[in-house]
């Protein structure tokens, strides 16, 4: 009896099948549309909802090149094709949009005082090269880096595809190979000016006073104040942080998996354009925005009244240090150099 | 402003020690990610595989494999000006 059901079982299973296949049939006739031109999107998507990637085998070396979909990609794309364009624009134009208002009510600050005719050395050659080096590297990354963002928005409809394509290419490459001596800038920036840039009590004085911004108030300050330290800050580490997470993206998978990379674009984006808003303030004050201040990366020394004005414990310590040397009775017309 | 002229030359000379630093650790897409039964040509373009291409004048003009890959020096001094003889393709799609 019981061989006889082994033999029987195969022929019931066939014919089960068969039946419901039958009855199947009809009812997948009267679907409409039965050949669902979007089918192969439906399978992709239920794939990817019960496997969370959809990949497959290659003969590449490239193992990542199997994984064809996978969701954080998507979040990823989302990210720079559409959140990294707001928070680039908001700001950025926020930024400038503050300044110009800024400017309008406030005007330049100029030295109440007016001008002693009497210079005081306020940087060196070497740190005004450092500067430079660095502020120079960072404007020429700052365009070619919007370029990547939202240069296909809104430079490729007004110059074509052809010299987008060709500017595009030459920003590329200035940006990866300015990048080194913007990192060697920052670097020494941080040792250059690490003792005086850290916080203190006079700091919180002169934030509580607006430093001297908001308002018609002199607070004192040290060689750095308190804006002077944010920014310096702002520099050191914003500046490590798209140094490291653009020498990643510049060496994909040294080490990195494509996650990695995902997360060191999402970090290069939005540290950089948060770094050029805060750098709009820094250009704004060191020249249209404060009377006097360009004169200290420009020639290297600035009035002593504007000294006196907005870093008088600076001018105190240098009348200290006893060094007749740093004081120059000159006009302050005359060049340093 | 000597201090910002020399800022610049020092940027200069510090991207172009940079770019030989990066052509000897930088492998070309074509080799890091390919098999030699699979290599991407990185000198190939699209062009190439319709044989000819119509140039800006109109004319047909050759093969885009014969194009002249870029020097260092052009990539520095970003020259990317149309080599005497080089086919238009060449200039248009490199």
């Amino acid at each position: 009896m019981a061989g006889a059901w082994v033999r029987i079982r195969p022929i019931l299973v066939a014919v089960a099948l068969l039946v419901f296949s039958a009855a199947a049939a009809p009812l997948a006739a009267q679907q409409p549309g039965s050949v669902d031109p979007n089918a192969a999107a439906v399978k992709e998507q239920l794939l990817l909802q019960q496997r969370n990637r959809i990949e497959g085998l290659g003969t590449i070396p490239d193992a990542k090149s199997y994984v064809i979909e996978q969701p954080m990609g998507r979040a990823w794309r989302e990210f720079h094709e559409v959140w990294l364009h707001w928070i680039g624009a908001i700001a950025v134009l926020g930024m400038l949009a503050v300044l110009i208002i800024f400017y309008l009510s406030r005007g330049m600050v100029r030295i109440a005082s007016g001008r002693s005719g009497t210079n005081i050395v306020r940087f060196n050659a070497f740190e005004r090269f450092v500067h430079w080096m660095t502020a120079t590297c960072f404007i020429i990354m700052a365009l070619s880096g919007l370029n990547i963002t939202f240069g296909k928005h809104t430079l490729l409809p007004l110059i074509g595809p052809s010299a987008f394509s060709w500017w595009s290419l030459a920003a590329k490459y200035a940006h990866n190979l300015l990048s080194f001596p913007f990192t060697l800038g920052v670097f020494l920036i941080f040792l250059m000016w690490l003792g005086g840039n850290v916080p203190n009590r006079v700091d919180i004085e002169w934030l509580k006073r607006g430093g001297g911004i908001v308002g018609h108030d002199q607070p004192p300050a040290y060689r750095f104040n308190a804006g002077q330290k944010g920014v310096y800050w702002i520099v050191v580490l914003g500046g490590a942080a798209v140094a490291v997470s653009g020498y990643i993206l510049m060496f994909p998978f040294y080490g990195t998996n494509i996650a990695d990379m995902q997360i060191a674009q999402v970090v290069h984006g939005v540290v950089a354009v948060l770094f050029v808003a805060v750098m709009l303030a820094h250009v704004y004050i060191g020249t249209i925005g404060m009377q006097g201040a360009f004169e200290a990366m420009g020639k290297g020394t600035v009035d002593l009244n504007w000294a006196k004005e907005h870093h008088s414990l600076w001018v105190e310590q240098e009348r200290l240090r006893n060094d007749p040397g740093r004081m120059q009775g000159q006009p302050s017309a005359t060049p340093a150099e | 402003m000597r201090a910002f002229w020399v800022a610049c030359l020092a940027a200069v000379a510090i991207a172009v020690g940079a770019y030989f630093f990066l052509s000897a650790v930088q492998e070309p897409t074509g080799v890091a990610v390919a098999t030699d039964g699979a290599r991407i040509d990185t000198s190939w373009v699209w062009r190439s595989l319709l044989g000819t291409s119509v140039s800006e004048s109109g004319k047909k003009t050759v093969q885009a494999e014969a194009c002249d890959m870029h020097k260092n020096w052009q990539w520095i001094f970003i020259d990317f000006r149309r080599r005497d003889g080089e086919a238009g393709a060449c200039w248009a799609s490199q």
